[in-house]
């Protein structure tokens, strides 16, 4: 700035020298012409007229030239600079006479812009080429969808990840593609549908994600995702997904469930043998006294209890691990339910306590994994016939059509209760209440089983209590057709319906059956 | 599964299985029940019992001594090794598997069993809902 009011001022003291200069020549002119001459005043006057207009213009070039000078240095420097007028030769700044310091600086700044523009025209040109080399070069698996969730770019890692060519990816549904399964609510089906509706940029990141690829041996693969959103993208990509395999590490940290699977392993032999000799006693009951009856019933009941405990054991491990898996699959539950409780009448009897059943047969299938509704079931009655008193022995299990067609079940007791201020944390995992802890056995770990199963299923759990008056828990499981629906809704890709994969048993396209 | 009829009778079944009070158990109720039960303790001679195609249903258990359940399992579906068998296989264990192997088994055994969760009758029961 300083340079150019120094400019300013400069030309200013050159135009008022260069006027008063033709002022001068005009007046000395007139001033001889008239002495010399002798002139007539009027034509001198005419004559100092037109010498102060026509002196003016014989200078104007003159006065020109030296202030457009600088301009054409500059001007020479854009069009040096300008690729499409590439050739033009630089301006020649040793020859700049006038406002020298002003013009080199000028086109010293034109000569940075221009390089600046270069490169990033440079990057611009480069960015296809770029941004796609280190897509295709990055050892991550990356996937990126458009805004209905169609791939429009997959990696190499990805399709030598997945073991499916690119063509089989790209134009797919992401669901169709990377077949997840979360610990938790917090999925990325849920954080994309928020960054869809609330946000115009955001990133998630997940942990110990489960990804099922699909053929011939299907594998699992444990893995963290971050993803990064951004809404109506100009090149229509929305969303990218990175994948980072870390099955490797994640086994590493699971030998702690397999300690826990060991350890049940070698709790189960010595029970399968208990189990299986008390049965082989049973059999010969009707020869021995009551007595003997008796006691063999209240071992056996003790075993079914020991095995349930040792399943909850397990089951707690796989979940707290993510490890547990749940396909449900669609029963009538006024035909399973009954099953269930015929096992669990041994248990109740052996306890001198009777289970009553009230159970509507007009009801909606449901959408179940049989093995964890054992379970379920097996901790509730189990519970009931612990806290049962001697007052009035019985559990009472109904089952009716609730609100929006759910299923409800509710398992009552006559026992102790549960004191008010123990029901909130009921289903916590570890939870015993202090009051009934001394006189009951338990590990804390059914109801918090219970309300993952249940929860896992769609439904809800849920307990009512006096102190003193009994106990009633109930549950709701949700109609197969509603979890089907919700299922069509979410993804469209179709889980093998025939195989439940679960902790207990299975039997290919048969019906479901353990103990 | 419980008001399907039970006509094991004389069906084969091979139980591979190195628990001598499980196989014990079994064989009796298997035998008591109609079914035509065979024990072995060792998986190389299971194996070889296995692939001479002469049983309906093989019980394998996954931990035995020379060849794991696993082993012989992928043996008796690998086609090279062993032609098509008749028998349905069911993995019967007490141990909780690895995902991985959960997966194979799921695609190589007709069945799957936890010992400590089904008695010898249960058993039984079950093998009547095989076809």
């Amino acid at each position: 700035m300083d340079q150019l009011q120094q400019f300013i001022r400069a030309s200013q003291a050159y135009v008022y020298l260069l006027i008063l200069l033709a002022q001068l020549v005009g007046v000395g002119v007139w001033w001889l012409t008239a002495r010399i001459l002798a002139l007539d005043t009027v034509f001198v006057l005419i004559s100092l007229v037109a010498s102060a207009l026509l002196i003016p213009l014989l200078i104007l070039p003159v006065i020109t030239k030296l202030f457009t000078s600088p301009l054409k240095f500059v001007w020479q420097a854009i069009l040096y600079t300008t690729p499409e007028t590439a050739g033009t030769k630089a301006p020649d700044i040793a020859n700049i006479k006038y406002a020298r310091e002003l013009v080199t600086n000028l086109v010293t700044h034109i000569y940075q812009l221009a390089h600046v523009g270069a490169e990033a025209s440079a990057a611009e040109n480069n960015k296809g080429l770029d941004t796609n080399f280190i897509a295709q070069s990055l050892p991550l698996p990356l996937v990126v969808l458009d805004k209905d969730d169609t791939v429009v770019f997959a990696n190499s890692a990805l399709t030598s990840y997945l073991e499916r060519p690119a063509d089989m990816i790209q134009g797919q549904n992401i669901h169709s593609v990377l077949d997840l399964s979360f610990g938790d609510e917090n999925t990325f089906d849920a954080w994309h549908a928020n960054a869809k509706t609330s946000a115009p940029t955001a990133t998630g990141t997940w942990e110990r994600v489960r990804l099922t690829i699909p053929g011939e041996k299907p594998t699992v693969k444990l893995l963290d995702l971050a993803a990064y959103y951004s809404k109506d993208n100009v090149a229509g990509y929305e969303t990218m997904l990175v994948l980072f395999d870390h099955s490797t590490a994640y086994a590493v940290e699971n030998q702690a469930v397999n300690f826990v699977a060991l350890a049940v392993h070698e709790l189960r032999t010595p029970l399968t043998v208990l189990r299986g000799y008390i049965e082989a006693l049973e059999e010969d009951l009707a020869n021995t006294s009551p007595e003997i009856r008796q006691y063999i019933e209240r071992a056996q009941a003790s075993a079914s209890q020991l095995t349930v405990f040792i399943n909850n054991i397990l089951n707690v491990a796989q979940i707290d691990d993510d490890q547990m898996l749940f396909t449900l699959q669609e029963e009538k539950w006024q035909e399973v339910l009954p099953n269930i409780l015929k096992d669990l009448e041994v248990r109740a009897r052996a306890h001198g306590i009777k289970i009553t059943t009230h159970i509507d047969s007009d009801l909606p299938t449901v959408g179940i994994d049989k093995v964890s509704m054992y379970e379920v079931v097996n901790n509730l009655i189990d519970n009931a016939i612990k806290y049962s008193t001697r007052n009035r022995k019985e559990i009472i299990v109904t089952c009716k059509r609730g609100e929006h067609d759910l299923v409800e079940t509710t398992i009552q007791d006559f026992g102790v209760g549960i004191p008010a201020n123990a029901v909130p944390k009921l289903f916590e995992k570890f939870y015993r209440d202090h009051h009934n802890r001394t006189r009951v056995g338990g590990s804390g770990l059914g109801l918090y089983l219970c309300k993952t199963f249940i929860t896992a299923h769609g439904g809800n759990i849920w307990v009512r209590s006096h102190e003193g008056e009994g106990t009633t828990f109930g549950f709701t499981l949700v109609p197969y057709a509603q979890l089907a629906a919700e299922q069509k809704n979410h993804n469209n890709t179709d889980s093998n319906p025939q195989i439940t994969r679960s902790a207990h048993g299975w039997i290919k396209n048969h019906s479901l059956y353990r103990r | 599964m419980d008001d399907q009829p039970a006509s094991p009778q004389g069906k084969k079944v091979l139980c591979i299985e190195d628990e001598l009070f499980i196989s014990e158990l079994y064989s009796r109720a298997l035998t008591k029940a109609g079914y035509d039960i065979v024990v072995e303790l060792d998986g190389m001679k299971g194996l070889e019992l296995a692939q001479s195609n002469q049983f309906d249903i093989i019980l394998l258990d996954l931990m035995i001594p020379h060849l794991t359940g696993t082993e012989i399992l992928s043996i008796l579906r690998d086609p090279s090794k062993t032609p098509e068998l008749k028998a349905k296989i069911i993995v019967t264990t007490n141990l909780e598997q690895r995902d991985d192997i959960k997966s194979t088994i799921e695609q190589q055994a007709d069945g799957y069993i936890v010992k400590a969760n089904v008695t010898p009758r249960e058993l039984v029961e079950f093998l009547n809902g095989i076809e």
